[in-house]
């Protein structure tokens, strides 16, 4: 991956929510994004439910212990 | 008053039940409890730090009320003194949730699980160090010092509970909430030997309760033992009108259901994922819990759990994105008041775009409906380790003082608990051994939404054949 990532979030941190680097380690966790992104990029095409969208409420519902 | 009949030394070395039952009949007084938890940490929390405030005075005062009232107004926890982690809040007390940002906060409300505890007669005798802002699974506290755990005090005692998880295991007090977004109960139940319970989501209220992140936290405690948890839980669980996520499903009388019988139990074993690098001294003591479980007259059936690459990434994505929306304010105003490692956490998370926060909760419930049915048709619950390595060194694992490899020894704690959260089952951990260097292992049991009478009622039958869930640390009062 190209991208820079460190300044892919800065920009989005400070553009969005106003929030600078606070200091070098931050930005440091902030490159480790790579394995999340690739993580993400992964699943795509992976997962298909027949019951999108639906609430995770209700899939405790549904799912839950018959005899608790 | 004193008329405690059991001698006083033996008195910290009861579990919660056993506690509550001596007041009940007449044996001890929570006078005599409390006097012995005190002394018990006036002796041995200066190593340990698990206390981050301590009003000891006002719980005698407490105590010696609470002796007063008649037998028939008393309820399950009647005389059992406690502590919780600093983030329960109580109208008018310190609740710092680790922090220095709110080293002053005091509240002006009472969180729902604080009172149903004090309703059947427990109280606090102060607030227990944690992670600040319930943001890291070893124990660190850059604000009110470092946790350490009672079985080697260079070691970690998880995290985030882990004044919770300490205090535990030194016997200073009988039991402790916690809480548990990424396995913040789970690990410092497994790291200090003690048993800690997380509901199912929403199975608990939260309304009072400090958040970290909204669809991932989960209130629970840490005990002795499972029938310790299955008491506690029946106080604290139930559906909660200040907390329109609480869960409406009736609560069981888990307690009842201990009957140590595991005849007709299939117990899944993971042949993927949660057993992937596991320490052998950790999976030693896994195989010799199956080998108890069975011997209980469980079945054990390998199972595949399915979605677990879309389990382990999703799951980080949602608490991370909700953690740092609600401390973004602060982000703002006074970065500088967090510790390093956590301020860089909360700005990173600031990066992750709102379709992979959607995304991860939008197939949070699909996920769950394929996992049950590829696993609960053939499994009542499943089990793993709860943590895959050894316990850690508090220094191999201090990612502020720029230890090498500190972060990947942090995010290595987790790997078994967190993807719980996401999927949100209710999990159970508890002692099952001790390494080669004599520090705890853990495992945990999962069962379906609401299952978590089963999974207290595995643990149970596995404590009834082992004692690992009695041994303590040496060193600390009897």
């Amino acid at each position: 991956m190209s991208m820079d990532i460190k300044a892919l979030v800065k920009e989005q941190a400070e553009a969005w929510s106003g929030v600078v680097p606070p200091n070098a380690v931050s930005e440091e966790l902030a490159a480790g994004f790579a394995s999340l992104m690739a993580g993400l990029s992964a699943l795509r095409g992976q997962l298909a439910f027949e019951d999108e969208p639906s609430s995770f409420e209700a899939a405790l519902q549904a799912t839950k212990e018959p005899n608790p | 008053m004193n008329i405690a009949i059991k001698p006083p030394g033996t008195l910290t070395s009861l579990s919660l039940t056993e506690a509550a039952d001596a007041v009940a009949k007449g044996e001890t007084t929570a006078v005599a409890l409390t006097e012995a938890a005190l002394a018990a940490i006036a002796a041995g929390d200066e190593r340990v730090n698990s206390f981050i405030w301590l009003e000891g005075e006002q719980a005698l005062e407490t105590a010696a009320r609470l002796d007063k009232v008649p037998k028939a107004e008393r309820g399950k926890l009647h005389g059992v003194p406690l502590a919780h982690k600093d983030m329960y809040y109580k109208a008018g007390k310190l609740s710092t949730c680790g922090s220095k940002i709110r080293a002053e906060f005091r509240p002006g409300y009472t969180a729902t699980v604080i009172e149903r505890l004090e309703a059947e007669g427990s109280f606090a005798l102060g607030g227990l160090n944690m992670a600040e802002f319930a943001q890291n699974a070893t124990g660190h506290n850059q604000h009110y010092g470092h946790c350490h755990n009672p079985w080697g005090l260079d070691y970690c005692p998880g995290g985030s509970s882990s004044g919770s998880g300490a205090a535990v295991a030194a016997r200073f007090v009988y039991a402790a909430l916690g809480s548990d977004t990424g396995g913040s109960i789970r690990l410092p139940a497994s790291l200090c030997g003690v048993t800690g319970i997380k509901g199912t989501q929403t199975r608990v209220s939260r309304h009072g309760v400090m958040p970290l992140s909204f669809s991932a936290d989960n209130v629970g405690p840490l005990a002795r033992s499972a029938r310790d948890c299955a008491r506690i839980m029946a106080v604290i669980a139930g559906h909660d009108p200040k907390d329109a996520t609480s869960s409406k499903e009736p609560v069981p009388d888990y307690e009842a259901a201990l009957d140590g019988d595991l005849k007709g139990i299939k117990i899944g074993v993971p042949k993927n994922y949660f057993l992937d690098d596991v320490d052998p001294d950790v999976m030693a003591g896994f195989e010799a819990m199956l080998g108890v479980l069975e011997g209980r007259g469980a079945t054990l059936v390998p199972v595949t759990i399915p979605h677990m690459d879309a389990v382990a990434t999703y799951g980080g994505v949602v608490s991370r994105v909700e953690g740092a929306t609600i401390h973004a304010e602060w982000m703002r105003r006074q970065a500088q008041d967090y510790a390093i490692h956590l301020n860089s956490r909360l700005y990173a998370s600031l990066g992750i775009p709102a379709v992979a926060y959607v995304e991860a909760l939008s197939r949070r419930g699909p996920i769950l409906k394929s996992i049950a049915a590829a696993l609960f048709s053939e499994v009542d619950v499943f089990v793993a380790p709860t943590i895959r390595c050894k316990s850690p060194t508090l220094l191999a694992t201090d990612v502020d003082a720029g230890t090498p490899g500190a972060l990947d020894a942090f995010n290595t704690l987790s790997l078994n608990t967190r993807p719980i959260n996401y999927m949100g089952l209710p999990s159970v951990s508890a002692p099952c051994g001790l390494d080669s260097r004599g520090m705890p292992i853990g495992f945990q049991v999962q069962g379906r939404p609401f299952g978590e009478g089963k999974a207290l009622k595995v643990v149970d039958a596995f404590q009834r054949d082992t004692s690992f869930h009695r041994e303590r640390p040496s060193g600390f009062a009897v």
